[in-house]
């Protein structure tokens, strides 16, 4: 009963997996041991995160047992370090907003019009009803750093050619889960595919990715959806509609008075 | 009888050492009772604080609430059930849960909301008569909430304060609003004292979006004569569809500690008396050996071996009565004036100290119970019949001419 509410993650989600899965500016270098091209590939995706800066706006669509429902958001990002999530509609919840500059979380709620500051331990708590989990917040960190990746197929699935890696987590990495499977494009490694599997290696969730086009002057999936392998029939589906990126924002964006501003 | 006068003028014989022996034995016992009263008055402050504050002697669920909580899964119809458990002479008061975040300034926490029927949470449990500061709820103030001890300090609130509450509604809207700290409570238990934010049920219905349905319901006994698991069975067989829990089984590691609670108090009493059971058996042995010629006139004179020995039995056991006496005179005035007036252990212990989860009191009372008193005084017969069954049988078997020339 006492977990802790933390809207954040799922914004954080957002954020992270819109550039975490760019598609690569440079080719993989000449062919080299199967680890090597892993951790070359893990490598450049870790480093395409790093956007200097991007604006978008997504929708989202939560369903579970109990509700289905839809909401769009504004998202701003500059560097690592900074963003804001502000969300537009339903009317109800209609300029909710969060920012992250730092460590720091905070986020605004109009109805009692005060800002909460989020602590570091409650960033790390599940978002409530949502299916994603406390390990989508610490994506802060380079995925190189906590796990070792692996190929583990490359060839032909379903018609495409495709290539699959396995990343681990390294003994003292302090992750959740206890191995990611991720499946690319062979060619330009765009993302298909992201097993979860907790410590038991019981697979958890599973990340699809659809609608390739062209956002920003960047080729990805506009639709992330998340299907938690537990609860069947439950999902929740990010819509990139807008995205946009290398823009010239502003530091003030992302100032405690800016997140009050409706 | 004359085995009864024999006895009363062998008491009054070795004076000195007579009572020392019923000194030794009295405070022994006077001791006991004042640590069996202590004890069962700790005991009874614990059970209180678990079951008369937050837990009630039983609770209802819908199945699988408890291993995995969650807002949707309610007792429906609650109305009715509540009915039945009236009618079937149970008190009962149902409750809302929900998981949330409070903050205040720049503290915020993770916390268990909790929504109250005002009127039924009276016959179920205290927690009105439980404010440390402000007031318990009120059902005309739709803001006032009532805070468990540890979170008003997480959050540096005091009574007056506003605090901000969000949390995910029953429709998965984000539920936030502004409220004001009513009351502070006093320590409970580690769950309300960390997690507890109580509000008004009409208010958690409200802010959560949760129309109808309960997530628990905490019964009590209207008799307390009535048997805990027979109670529960009865309750199981009333509400078939639902998941019925006693104090014991929502709380099994007070329950063993009551248990082993009541365990030390005998093996207490054990050592104890050991003692007193050895300076008996010391005692008696050498008022048997000092007077074997004058048992041996008396076997002489057509006294049976039973007869000696129930002499010495009675000889001893009024030396117990008399001890027993004193003991009472000593234990029950102390233990009495400890009831009222506690042993106030405050400065040693923290305000919020808990043992399995559930808030002791500092503040220790008496209780005299017939547990508490009689426990002490039959253990005291038991173990002196004990040591002076060796002299007495000693005594029994003597031969009466070698007994009167004994040296």
């Amino acid at each position: 009963m006492n977990r802790a509410l933390s809207p954040l993650s799922l914004f954080w989600v957002l954020l992270v997996t819109a550039t975490l899965f760019l598609p690569p500016d440079r080719a993989v270098s000449a062919p080299s041991p199967d680890e090597q091209e892993a951790r070359a590939i893990l490598l450049e995706i870790d480093d395409l995160w790093r956007a200097t800066s991007s604006q978008g706006t997504v929708r989202m669509q939560v369903k579970t047992a109990n509700y289905t429902r839809t909401m769009r958001m504004e998202i701003w990002s500059k560097g690592k370090e900074k963003s804001l999530v502000r969300i537009v509609s339903p009317l109800k919840e209609k300029d909710t907003a969060s920012l992250k500059t730092g460590n720091t979380m905070y986020t605004y709620l109009p109805k009692t019009d005060r800002t909460i500051r989020l602590t570091s331990g409650m960033m790390m708590s599940s978002w409530m009803g949502s299916h994603f989990t406390n390990d989508d917040l610490v994506k802060e960190s380079r995925l190189a750093d906590d796990y070792e990746p692996g190929i583990t197929f490359r060839g032909k699935r379903d018609g495409r050619e495709i290539i699959e890696f396995t990343l681990r987590p390294h003994p003292d990495a302090a992750v959740v889960w206890g191995r990611i499977v991720m499946t690319v494009t062979a060619q330009d490694h765009l993302p298909l595919f992201a097993s979860y599997y907790d410590e038991d290696n019981v697979l958890a969730r599973t990340i699809l990715f659809s609608e390739v086009k062209t956002m920003g002057g960047r080729l990805l999936p506009a639709v992330l959806k998340v299907v938690p392998t537990d609860k069947p029939g439950e999902y929740t589906e990010l819509v990139y509609e807008t995205l946009r990126f290398d823009l010239d924002l502003p530091e003030s964006l992302f100032s405690l008075l800016e997140l009050r501003r409706r | 009888m004359q085995i009864v006068f024999f006895a009363l003028r062998n008491f009054n014989r070795s004076r000195a050492r007579t009572w020392i022996t019923v000194g030794a034995m009295a405070f022994a016992c006077a001791i006991m009772i004042f640590y069996a009263s202590l004890l069962e008055g700790w005991l009874a402050a614990m059970e209180k604080n678990a079951v008369s504050m937050d837990l009630g002697e039983f609770q209802i669920h819908a199945h699988t609430f408890r291993d995995d909580p969650d807002l949707y899964k309610r007792i429906t119809g609650e109305e009715s059930v509540l009915a039945r458990l009236e009618a079937a002479g149970f008190a009962a008061t149902p409750r809302l849960y929900a998981s949330g975040l409070a903050a205040a300034g720049n503290s915020s926490s993770g916390i268990e909301l909790r929504g109250m029927d005002l009127v039924r949470e009276r016959l179920v449990t205290s927690l009105d008569q439980h404010v440390w500061q402000g007031q318990w709820l009120a059902e005309e103030d739709h803001s006032g909430v009532v805070l468990g001890r540890r979170l008003a300090r997480i959050l540096n609130l005091t009574v007056g304060d506003e605090v901000v509450v969000v949390a995910q509604g029953a429709d998965g809207s984000t539920a936030n609003e502004l409220f004001r700290v009513r009351g502070i409570l006093k320590s409970v238990g580690e769950g309300v004292d960390r997690t507890g934010f109580f509000m008004t049920a009409a208010t958690f219905r409200r802010l959560m979006i949760v129309p109808n349905g309960v997530h628990a319901i905490v019964v009590k006994r209207q008799q307390a004569t009535e048997d805990l698991v027979q109670a529960t069975a009865r309750l199981a067989q009333l509400l078939p569809g639902y998941e019925v829990r006693n104090w014991h089984q929502l709380q099994p590691v007070l329950a063993r500690l009551f248990e082993m609670s009541k365990i030390s108090l005998v093996i207490m009493l054990l050592i104890t008396y050991a003692a007193v059971g050895i300076l008996t058996l010391n005692a008696l042995l050498m008022s048997v050996f000092e007077r074997i010629p004058e048992f041996g006139v008396m076997k002489a004179l057509g006294l049976s071996p039973w007869g000696l020995f129930a002499m010495i039995v009675v000889e001893s056991m009024l030396q117990v009565t008399v001890a027993v006496c004193l003991a009472l005179g000593a234990g029950l005035p102390l233990s009495m004036y400890f009831s009222r007036h506690p042993l106030d252990f405050s400065r040693f212990v923290q305000s919020s100290s808990t043992i399995a989860g559930i808030a002791f009191d500092a503040k220790w009372y008496c209780a005299v119970t017939a547990n508490s008193v009689l426990l002490p005084i039959l253990f005291l017969y038991l173990v002196a019949g004990l040591a002076i069954l060796y002299p007495a049988l000693k005594a029994a078997m003597l031969k009466p001419l070698a007994a009167i020339y004994h040296r």
